[in-house]
């Protein structure tokens, strides 16, 4: 099965040189066979990689251990579900789903391109095939998947037991799902740029794809913050390291590139400056794969330090030379259509949004990069922790949310004074009333009164444009739910992105309340004792070992108490397997967790002896799970804003049937 | 029109002097040295009082576990040793042998005083070298 594997891989490299050459060539001269001819090879290569995919699956679920990569990361007592996951838990397996995702899209983007072929489509296609030709020469001639071991395995090394997890083994994948689709909107910037078809058709065209890309980063990001919470036991979700670092600074210019791309669509303008962003979101999203995957930068999570280092280098300065050269060579034909007419207007309201979500990612890759710059510039490794970046980005996304609040009802061009009172009374007077209840009820914060006065604010004014929108429509005679439902469906993206801001205030608030509020207590306590936190009473009671197949375990039971109520029992845990290649973990400690809207008790097991003296670490961290639950608010208003439009509307229809050529058809829309 | 473009580099200008305010004091107030043992001791008597982050391999037994959570061990780079005190969080994989990171402060007696301790996998991840033959059983 192995060799198919290898075999298709070669395939696939070769089918996809084919592919970039024979598209540059067809549209150079004009060839429609040929470029029909590239655009086959598309499915070709993505079966291809199924079928390298599907033999790899083959070789974990049914433990080849002549295979070094299944030897790496599964064992004859690993379960099932996790032998699946394994693809994704090593470098090459990893690579090769990155392959295969990118090969699904690009089958995609080549189909629906071809059904209404551009003079950019050829240039697309083959920026595509480009991409796919970097990291199919990755595993099909540096780290192979189907690498064999000069003898068969007596057994394999297994997969490491944090990484055995439903958040783990879903978390990467939704975050490559999400990496790997930055590549289609550079392809069309990049198609845009080669064919001199510079208005926003591209922007039109991949338009979908950035919020799904987004969608997924997001959604990733939330998921390994998750499990780090759940599994790592050290309290918190988020500690700046290199590896969530990486994954955050593409969201942040995607998030920028989003909203300035609403700016080129409506009035023409930002054109350069979106070329920019884009190729910058995708720099970043190879970057942080680099950094992740080479151990250039040392990190909690040990990843392989391998020998694919140099190639990413030589891949990321091609990327980076080629895009600004294009957009160097297009910069006057990318001339803006209008300016800026009043600095209060949405449009400067986007452009601080964008400035400040760019300044936000390079200081995080300041940050990341610091050991290195420093060791470079002085000779002498310096490093910043996480107080560098909450102090850096936390006044940066304050402002942020202010903005999040004024973006919507500002208006565009120039803001008269009635517009400002008329849309700004409320918001404002309900932001500047949280601060004074607040601090009323004796909260003395000031990060947090701010923080909370802002989401506050950025709430009431997205509210209020759904009840004005609504109360609009109910007017003309529809009722109220009637009239909201259609408020949103005629307006997907617009209402869709509503619910993301209050998504988005809803985790701010979560992460401002864990953060600010954390308390934490550590207490040694012999059985029949308790300590006390926040308003719980815990009582250690006992502590027990047990044994089964995978892991002998110690196990403390903990009764705890609320305001003098008893609400039950608790358990935190330290195991150690018994599995030879899970000999890594020392001691792995499972998290008592009790989660409530108000909030997180969280409790770990430090240490015990043979008397049962016992020590335990307890955090209360307040309004945890609004993140988590914000994060199911932006999933629910990102499908909405992606939600397909059932049937063309009387007018599009009229227009695509009309004598206009395409392109205007696409205007009328 | 002069006017309304002057108030936008105005406040263009005013968001990357206070991003750049911030990226100044973050660096200046958080940064830390990142030193070998060498040069931790090379750098005796400045690197006393500093705030420091050291890294080196645990020292084989040289682990002392209180049950109040309390935690002793020396770090080496092959040569030279310090000792570490450090109460806290402590990683899973922490044991004889691995790598381990620690922050805080040295003192004269070569002891450090660490507040943060990170911990990181002694052999390469991908290594084969734990893989046994499977002939050896036959």
């Amino acid at each position: 099965m192995s060799e198919a594997g290898t075999i298709s891989i070669l395939l696939a490299f070769a089918v996809c040189v084919y592919g970039a050459v024979a598209s540059i060539v067809g549209a150079k001269t004009k060839n429609r066979d040929l470029i029909k001819s590239s655009e086959n090879t598309a499915i070709a290569i993505c079966v291809l990689l199924l079928i390298a995919t599907l033999s790899l699956l083959h070789g974990l679920v049914n433990l080849d251990f002549s295979l070094k990569y299944v030897a790496l990361n599964t064992s004859t007592d690993l379960p099932m579900i996790y032998r699946f996951t394994a693809l994704w838990a090593g470098q090459a397996g990893s690579l090769l789903l990155w392959c295969l995702i990118l090969s699904i899209y690009v089958a995609i983007v080549v189909y629906q391109n071809s059904r209404a072929r551009k003079l950019m489509t050829p240039y697309v296609n083959a920026t595509l095939f480009s991409v796919l030709i970097f990291f199919l020469i990755l595993i099909a001639f540096v780290e192979s998947p189907f690498e064999k071991l000069a003898f068969k395995a007596e057994e394999g090394r297994g997969l490491n037991p944090i990484l055995q997890n439903a958040y783990m083994a879903i978390h990467p994948v939704t975050l490559y799902i999400g990496y790997v689709g930055l590549t289609i909107p550079f392809a069309f910037a990049m198609g845009a740029l080669l064919s001199g078809r510079l208005n926003d058709d591209w922007i039109k065209l991949c338009r979908k794809w950035i919020l799904f890309s987004w969608t997924f980063l997001t959604i990733g990001l939330l998921l390994g913050a998750r499990w780090a919470y759940l599994e790592l036991g050290w309290g918190g979700y988020w500690a700046w390291d290199p590896v969530e670092n990486a994954a955050f600074m593409p969201w942040l210019t995607c998030t920028a590139f989003l909203h300035s791309i609403m700016i080129q669509e409506k009035r023409g303008m930002l054109k350069r400056w979106n070329m920019v962003l884009v190729t910058i979101t995708f720099f970043l999203s190879i970057f942080g794969t680099f950094i992740t995957r080479s151990g250039i930068i040392s990190s909690v999570h040990s990843f392989a330090q391998s020998n694919i280092g140099p190639f990413f280098v030589a891949f990321i300065a091609l990327i980076l030379l080629f895009s600004f050269a294009m957009i160097f060579y297009r910069f006057d034909d990318l001339k803006t259509e209008a300016r800026f007419d009043s600095i209060i207007s949405r449009e400067s309201a986007f452009i601080f949004n964008n400035l400040l979500f760019l300044g936000a990612a390079f200081t995080v890759f300041l940050g990341t990069i610091f050991p290195i710059l420093t060791e470079a510039l002085m000779g002498q490794k310096v490093l910043v922790g996480p107080p560098y970046f909450n102090r850096v980005n936390v006044p940066i996304g304050l402002v942020l949310i202010f903005l999040m609040g004024v973006g919507p009802l500002v208006s565009w061009r120039k803001a008269s004074k009635k517009n400002l009172i008329n849309n700004f009374m409320y918001p404002v007077i309900l932001g500047l009333s949280t601060s004074v209840v607040l601090v009323v009820l004796g909260m003395r914060e000031v990060t947090a009164i701010i923080s909370y006065s802002l989401c506050a604010f950025a709430l009431t004014t997205v509210f209020s444009e759904f009840i004005k929108g609504t109360n609009v429509r109910a007017s003309r005679g529809e009722n109220y739910f009637k009239a909201f439902l259609k408020l949103v469906s005629r307006n997907k993206r617009r209402y869709g992105g509503y619910v993301v801001h209050i998504g988005v205030a809803i985790i701010v608030i979560g992460i401002t309340s864990s953060s600010v509020f954390i308390d934490t207590k550590e207490a040694t306590l012999n059985p029949g004792e308790s300590f006390n936190i926040g308003s719980y009473t815990i009582t250690y009671e006992a502590i027990h070992q047990y044994s089964n197949d995978a892991k002998n375990g110690t196990r403390a039971d903990l009764v705890l108490y609320k305001n003098s109520d008893r609400i039950g029992y608790l358990h935190p845990e330290k195991n150690i397997y018994k599995y030879e290649g899970n000999r890594e973990i020392n001691q792995e400690t499972e998290v008592a967790l009790r989660s409530t809207f108000k909030d997180d008790l969280y409790i770990i097991l430090s240490n015990f002896n043979e008397e049962g003296t016992a020590t335990f670490r307890a955090f209360l961290n307040p309004m945890v799970s609004w993140i988590w639950a914000g994060g199911i608010v932006v999933l629910f208003g990102a499908i909405i804003t992606m939600w397909p439009t059932p049937q063309l509307r009387p007018q599009q229809s009229f227009a695509k049937y009309g004598l206009g050529s395409k392109d205007e058809a696409v205007k009328v829309q | 029109m002069l006017k309304g473009r002057l108030k936008f580099i105005i406040a263009i200008s005013a968001i990357f002097i206070s991003v750049g305010y911030l990226i100044f004091t973050g660096v200046s107030e958080s940064g830390v040295y990142y030193l070998k043992i060498v040069e931790l001791k090379e750098g005796v008597p400045s690197t006393y009082k500093q705030k420091v982050r050291v890294s080196g391999t645990v020292v084989e037994g040289s682990i002392i576990s209180e049950v109040s959570g309390k935690l002793k061990f020396a770090i080496t780079d092959g040569s030279d040793f310090i000792n570490v005190k450090y109460s806290g969080i402590v990683p899973d994989i922490f044991r004889d042998g691995v790598e381990a990171v620690v922050e805080g402060s040295y003192n004269p007696d070569n002891s450090f005083d660490a507040d943060l301790l990170l911990a990181k996998c002694p052999t390469k991840y991908e290594s084969t070298d734990s893989i046994q033959r499977a002939e050896k059983t036959y």
